[in-house]
């Protein structure tokens, strides 16, 4: 099963050309759960068979605001690149080997690992404010 | 923040990051994939995967990693503004048979067939609480902090608990778990599973049954309740869906309809466990747990001490493997929580005090172990590998709850952590 990126994106207004994997995309009566399989409903009800009226057991999403992209950098040539682990193991050993890959393929770029507070899921308001003050990019792993 | 961000993540999550990052308002956001797993890989494994190609766009790797960081934003990408999502319409009008195929189709059901939620099965639900169809009753997530949450109001409880089969006098205590928002199919790796501890009138309001298999299927407001917690964390959050918002890798069998669990009250020596937690005899409290899992006990070291089997040392026995990240939920047979007030454990708070001051692991044994933490603070710098510490550090971890039917004095485990307990009544 694949995530259908296609019915997303044009639930928020977006064009789902924009995005190529959502090609070959089955359509489904809804936007939650993003999985599914083709409903199979669309066969002819028994002879006689009547028909019922049953209720949606949804609960109610909350609404989505966008949020735009930062601004990207026109090169990382002499930028500071964050290396942020989210605290899964193996993330920190991961971006050992990112930062070994920039020395070894781009050495211009200087790279900084911290590991961020808290679970998965929290904030690290700490972090946060070093590296919007020292941060010229991110790079965030992995989780498993 | 205004600093561009390159995600990485690994293939085996994919579906869950694309459909997040677009619930968070993100719906284009740049992620970069990795083989996985990346846990366990040595680090020339892991330079190997940097070396090779993103497993879904089929690019060099860290090229795209840097394109992430550096190509310019398409219009689209820096795109502002708010949409709702939909969950399909309020109604479905079909064949019963078609119906059926369709709840299960769209991720609605345990993959069991349901009652289908006809307006007049729903109406029927709503009589059976004081609380108006649509009041507010909570908000659930798959997992905290991680996907957004929804809300939900009586009536759309009401749906999930006729789906489940439950006649409306059960419906109260399934409004008590939604109101806690609490997920029985938490998005996690680790196929975690969820328990509810019943205690008060209500056990024999709704016939429930404490005694011979009270955890297995022969009750209907044991089975019925736990499976209505089920289809509401599928339904209510978004939840369960396998790959994108439930992670479990192995998946867990009690997640079906979880462990309900009316706590023996007639036939305990101590205070039923709501008691404990500060409520009231003749309140019906339902209380809840979270971790890995349960097992029996049978094995444990004691047991097989005569005339009084040590079932106190069986118990600590048995915990002492288990992740410490959770704690230990103990479910005992009458006639063991009777043997162990024979061998001088008058109150379970006696027993708790026992089993945090005997339980013991080596530093070693913790740092080797998975989810399991050492002592934070200053003394903890005294510590080495041989060092002997307890296995939890506060009598909290230890929790007991007495369970059966007296046909033999046998006791179950669960490397589980108390969570809340909340009122039934209030939901009458």
């Amino acid at each position: 099963m694949k995530v259908n990126r296609r019915k997303l994106l044009t639930m928020l207004g977006i064009s789902p050309a924009l995005v190529a994997e959502a090609r070959g995309e089955h359509a489904s009566a809804f936007f939650w759960p993003l999985h599914h399989r083709e409903p199979k409903t669309a066969k002819a009800a028994a002879p006689g068979a009547q028909k019922i009226e049953v209720l949606n057991p949804r609960g109610t999403p909350p609404p989505i605001t966008l949020i735009p992209m930062a601004p990207r950098l026109a090169s990382l040539d002499g930028k500071t690149v964050y290396l942020v682990s989210d605290g899964f193991p193996g993330a920190d050993l991961f971006l050992g080997q990112v930062a070994n890959w920039f020395k070894k393929n781009m050495p211009s770029v200087n790279t900084e690992y911290r590991l961020k507070a808290g679970g998965f899921a929290d904030d690290d308001p700490k972090l946060n404010a070093e590296l919007k003050a020292k941060a010229n990019a991110v790079i965030m792993a992995i989780g498993h | 923040m205004g600093i561009p961000a390159a995600p990485i993540v690994t293939i085996a999550f994919k579906d869950l990051a694309l459909s997040n990052a677009a619930k968070r308002g993100m719906p284009l956001q740049r992620i970069s994939f990795t083989p996985h797993p990346v846990w366990g890989k040595t680090e020339d494994q892991m330079y190997a995967y940097l070396e090779g190609n993103d497993p879904v766009s089929g690019k060099p790797f860290m090229k795209e990693v840097i394109d992430v960081l550096t190509k310019p934003l398409s219009a689209e990408e820096q795109k502002t503004g708010t949409t709702t999502p939909s969950v399909g319409p309020p109604t479905f009008a079909d064949a019963p048979d078609n119906l059926q195929q369709y709840f299960l189709d769209n991720g609605m059901t345990d993959f069991m067939p349901i009652i289908l939620p006809t307006q007049e099965k729903v109406d029927a639900m709503l009589k059976g609480t004081s609380h108006k169809p649509n009041e507010a009753v909570g908000k659930m997530t798959p997992a905290q902090g991680a996907f957004p949450a929804w809300s939900y109001n009586v009536r759309q409880v009401a749906v999930n608990a006729a789906m489940a089969g439950a006649p409306p006098e059960y419906f109260p205590t399934i409004l008590a778990i939604a109101s806690t928002g609490i997920s029985a199919l938490f998005s996690s790796t680790n196929s975690l599973v969820s328990a509810a501890v019943i205690n008060g009138p209500v056990r024999d309001k709704l016939q429930m049954n404490s005694g011979i298999g009270a955890m297995g299927p022969f009750n209907q407001a044991n089975a019925v309740i736990g499976r209505a917690w089920t289809l509401m964390s599928k339904n209510l959050d978004g939840g369960g869906v396998a790959g994108e918002t439930y992670m479990g890798s192995q998946g867990n069998i009690i997640n079906y309809n979880n462990l309900i669990i009316p706590e023996n009250e007639k036939d305990s020596p101590w205070p039923p466990f709501h008691v404990q937690k500060g409520f009231k005899p003749d309140e019906s409290i339902i209380s809840f747990f979270f971790g890995f899992g349960i097992q029996q006990g049978q094995g444990g070291r004691g047991l097989g001490v005569k005339p009084v089997p040590h079932f106190h040392e069986a118990m600590s026995y048995n915990v002492a493997p288990f992740a410490s990240m959770f704690g230990a939920l103990f479910l005992l047979d009458p006639l063991v929580a009777h043997g162990l007030v024979d061998l001088g454990y008058k109150t379970k708070e006696q027993l708790a005090d026992w089993l945090q001051k005997n339980t013991k692991v080596t530093v070693r044994d913790v740092r080797s172990m998975l989810f399991s933490m050492l002592p934070r603070g200053p003394e903890a710098a005294q510590l080495t590998d041989d060092s002997v510490i307890p296995k939890w550090p506060s009598t909290d971890a230890y929790n007991f709850v007495v369970v059966g039917g007296q046909t033999n004095p046998y006791h179950q485990l669960a490397n589980m952590s108390y969570r809340v307990s909340v009122s039934i009544d209030k939901w009458a």
